[in-house]
């Protein structure tokens, strides 16, 4: 990925933390990674625990943000959140959600995905 | 959280109630369905999220489990949608449980319209009694009306739904009329014999056939007016009894054939399947658990084979068992399922290949050959089970250009209704039994006193045409309503020999 690329998505990470702050959710932890994924941001909604996957793109086209969230990252996304599940020993509801920046404007899409009961190890 | 509610599920013609149980707890966003389910149950869950999310109502973060109970037993059809659908939002808090034992159905739309669904009627028809009140799709609910005195509530959209088990809005419950729509006569679709010409013979046939509910059998050359007999005899049989609509509905139900809300079978079923049709297409099949065929279709009804020899043989042959019987078991792997296909069959079929043979004025150009082949298509065994042969011959000219018109079917379908009146009231104590064609054993013995004279031209018919002892008991049943059609207690001699005359026209086609 280029330098550009990787300032761009920092900055979407903060203003995305800041959106969802404004809507009520508590962030958690931010950029969490393990061997298998990673998460940018994990936060609470109310009793809830929201995966946040941020997007950002500097032009429409390729189908917009939202669009890059395919089932490889899907993949990730899962596993990771499974790690931080098995690790925290946390037993909420989990919901993923994407906040997509396109011209700076951040929108919010809820629930975006559900896990996949054949791409999953254990369900 | 975890809920239960009832709803159904439809095997053949009857049902099981099932319990949609659905626990909502945490972790990561899954959404199971367990029990059996067929695919298009488990595909329910793309349209219960949408459904849901389009509803205006949320749909729970973290893992859902839907079970459908008893899980051994396999589950088809789009009918869970809304149970599943209504037990996520109650055990997810957005609708309070519900005080009464309500069975709900239907499918769901990604809108959150409810749709219509197949087999409400059986399902309404099991839980009838064990229910304080059914759910239903507003295009089944007077299908689910006529089999259940418990309430039934239309819905339309997973909204009304919802407002309706929490108490915010109610729903008139939907009452049928019993009595009023079996009073409704339908008018007639079918053709008038008036448009007939000539074929006194045919049409005297067709009388008794629809009389008595017999196997009818037409040879005739090409145009000579077989198919349009059969168009007539959908409007010369008397109207479904109660008991006959329900067993009819339930069929169309379960096969998904009703229409709209005309939810209650009045007319006596007319199938004609093309001769391509396929076994499976004739005596019932399919994925899963196998719909009902055209031969229970048909049921309490006419099946129409035109062209009786290019049906495929193995398919023809199917058909001797239930002509038998009256109903079919069919057996898969881990599911048998049994449809009533008690049936009169009416099948037309040229005299040869070329369809001139015997004709007056065209020559038949086919071989001796030809004809055997052709009549081999039809084993001894399927042609035993019909009892009236009838030949529709060519019109002469004169006949061809005499007038027609006025109507014939009025008067014959009074005389026709006259006849099962008296086979009803005769067969009042026997279940299942409508027509003299079900006369058997000894029922057939106890209802069909022969006079002497009538006793010794049957045997004498008998010796003549070597005919087999299922050939002699259809005669009986044949004479049975040659006399109902009189009016007369015994059966004269007059009698069984119109019969034997329909029989013995058959006997030439058997070699």
């Amino acid at each position: 990925m280029s330098n550009d690329g990787r300032i761009s998505g920092r900055t979407a990470e903060e203003s995305a933390c800041r959106f969802l702050r404004a809507r009520g959710y508590e962030v958690v932890a931010r950029n969490w990674r393990t061997i298998r994924g990673e998460v940018d941001i994990v936060a609470r909604d109310g009793s809830t625990l929201v995966f946040v996957e941020v997007k950002s793109r500097s032009r429409p086209g390729f189908g917009g943000p939202e669009a890059a969230v395919h089932p490889a990252k899907q993949r990730r996304l899962v596993a990771a959140a499974r790690d931080f599940l098995g690790r925290t020993g946390c037993r909420l509801p989990v919901r993923f959600d994407v906040v997509a920046f396109l011209g700076g404007e951040p929108r919010l899409y809820r629930d975006a995905f559900q896990v996949d009961e054949t791409c999953s190890p254990d369900s | 959280m975890f809920a239960r509610l009832l709803s159904g599920a439809v095997l053949g013609i009857d049902a099981r109630l099932i319990e949609v149980q659905c626990d909502v707890s945490g972790g990561l966003p899954l959404f199971h369905v367990v029990g059996l389910p067929e695919k298009e149950v488990s595909e329910s869950r793309e349209r219960i999220r949408s459904a849901i999310k389009n509803s205006g109502l949320s749909f729970p973060a973290g893992r859902i489990t839907a079970n459908l109970a008893p899980a051994d037993l396999r589950k088809e059809g789009v009918g869970f949608d809304v149970p599943i659908a209504a037990a996520i939002l109650i055990a997810s808090s957005q609708v309070a449980v519900p005080k009464a034992r309500y069975l709900l159905i239907g499918e769901l739309a990604l809108n959150g319209q409810i749709r219509g669904v197949r087999g409400v009627l059986p399902i309404a028809v099991v839980a009838s009694g064990s229910v304080d009140g059914m759910v239903v799709p507003r295009e089944n609910a007077v299908e689910a009306a006529l089999a259940t005195d418990a309430p039934v509530y239309p819905v339309t959209t997973l909204r009304d739904l919802v407002a309706f088990l929490n108490g915010e809005t109610g729903i008139e419950p939907l009452r049928v009329d019993r009595e009023k729509l079996l009073r409704c006569e339908p008018p007639p679709i079918g053709r008038d014999l008036a448009e007939v010409r000539g074929q006194v013979q045919a049409k005297r046939a067709l009388e008794v056939a629809a009389a008595g509910g017999h196997n009818l059998l037409m040879v005739g050359p090409p145009g000579a007016g077989k198919s349009l007999l059969a168009r007539c005899l959908p409007d010369l049989l008397p109207p479904l009894t109660f008991e006959e609509a329900l067993e009819v509905t339930k069929i169309y139900s379960s096969a998904g054939l009703l229409e709209g809300s005309a939810s209650l079978v009045r007319r006596r079923p007319f199938r004609a399947p093309h001769q391509t049709i396929s076994y499976a297409g004739m005596v019932g099949g399919g994925h899963g658990v196998p719909g009902p065929g055209e031969i229970s279709l048909a049921h309490h009804g006419v099946l129409f084979l035109d062209e009786l020899p290019e049906f495929d043989r193995r398919v023809l042959e199917t058909l001797r068992q239930p002509l038998e019987d009256r109903t079919i078991l069919l057996s898969r792997a881990g599911v048998s399922v049994r449809y009533p296909a008690s049936f009169t069959l009416a099948a037309a079929m040229n005299p040869c290949p070329c369809g001139y043979l015997g004709d007056s004025m065209q020559p038949c150009r086919c071989s001796l050959q030809d004809i055997r082949r052709y009549r081999r298509r039809l084993s001894g065994p399927f042609l035993d089970r019909i009892d009236l042969f009838v030949e529709v011959p060519r019109l002469s000219p004169d006949e061809l250009l005499a007038a027609r018109g006025g109507t014939e079917s009025e008067r014959v379908k009074a005389r026709v209704t006259e006849a099962r009146e008296s086979q009803w009231a005769r067969l009042r104590g026997e279940p299942g039994c409508f027509s003299n064609a079900q006369l058997d054993g000894e029922r057939l013995d106890a209802y069909c006193e022969l006079e002497s004279a009538a006793k010794s031209l049957l045997k004498r018919a008998v010796t003549r045409f070597g005919l087999s002892a299922r050939a002699h008991v259809r005669i009986v049943r044949v004479a049975r309503t040659i006399a109902d059609l009189e009016g007369a207690e015994k059966l004269s001699a007059e009698h069984v020999a119109e019969a034997v005359q329909y029989r013995a026209a058959g006997e030439s086609l058997g070699t």
